[in-house]
């Protein structure tokens, strides 16, 4: 079970995982090795609505960073997400065919998007914020959608 | 429907400004004042939340159909809150997955899927209406 960093802003709570790191846009990447497991972090999902579908790029598919590696469909939006590693998608999440509201209920768990083989995820993981940058940038984010309410 | 016999309530989402809470508003407007209007009673959610007692009362003596917009599930909560059973509760996202090309839009005025959804719904609500009319007929014959 990782540890978390949790903030509460108006009536959220917001937890970040401290055993991954994180794009600026709110996917979360953990290394095995050189293969990368992502998801959505917790603002993300919340920010983004109860999740109607999720579509994962297949298998085998190339990715750049930052190149759109699923889009979920929201009771809100259809929300792009942006891949936090360069490398080709090995694994998807066999849930998000069958019960995507997987990434509502746990989305540093079971709700994991995919596993992308990395090509140089040390490159990549340059690029990403650790828990403790996200924590303050998400804190910072949701306090000013909180304003605008 | 035979004299005295309980009407099933339908508590929708009281989601105002969503999409999928004007579908469950427009779902249950459908069951109770087209589909099957002698057989069921629309309690509305912001009276339960406000603790009107005849709102109250209507919940606590009949089965109620709730049908919520979201997660939260504010309408089973409220229903369960107030002293009532909840005897079949309706997520519109649920109905939406299963019916994909559905896919609903705007607010104060669905889109035509959205108006297709809310029919979609509304036709499963009657059927758990028949059944729980059934069961009641049952009970009291």
């Amino acid at each position: 079970m990782p540890e978390f960093l949790e903030t509460t802003v108006d009536k959220f709570i917001f937890r970040v995982a401290t055993d991954r790191y994180y794009h600026s846009e709110g996917v979360w990447a953990q290394a095995e090795g050189n293969r990368v497991r992502i998801g959505l972090s917790d603002f993300l999902q919340q920010r983004s609505g109860d999740v109607a579908f999720a579509e994962v790029q297949p298998e085998g598919t190339v990715l750049a960073f930052d190149d759109e590696v699923a889009v979920i469909e929201t009771i809100k939006a259809d929300v792009s997400l942006a891949s936090p590693v360069t490398g080709r998608v090995v694994e998807v999440n066999p849930a998000m065919e069958i019960a995507p509201e997987v990434i509502n209920q746990h989305p540093y768990g079971e709700g994991w998007l995919a596993v992308i083989e990395a090509s140089d995820w040390e490159s990549d993981r340059a690029r990403l914020l650790d828990s403790q940058a996200y924590f303050v940038e998400m804190k910072r984010e949701a306090e000013e959608e909180a304003k605008r309410l | 429907m035979s004299e005295g016999r309980r009407k099933v309530v339908i508590v929708p989402c009281s989601g105002i400004g969503k999409t999928y809470g004007t579908v469950s508003r427009e779902a249950a407007y459908e069951v109770v004042e087209d589909m099957r209007p002698a057989e069921t009673q629309l309690v509305a959610l912001s009276l339960l939340v406000l603790g009107d007692e005849d709102a109250r009362a209507a919940v606590a003596g009949s089965p109620a159909v709730t049908i919520d917009g979201c997660k939260l599930a504010c309408a089973a909560k409220m229903v369960e809150e107030s002293g009532g059973t909840v005897a079949q509760d309706f997520a519109v996202l649920d109905v939406y997955r299963r019916h994909r090309q559905l896919k609903p839009k705007g607010i104060a005025e669905l889109n035509e899927a959205g108006h297709e959804l809310a029919r979609v719904l509304a036709e499963e609500i009657a059927a758990v209406v028949d059944s729980l009319s059934r069961d009641d007929g049952g009970e009291n014959a």
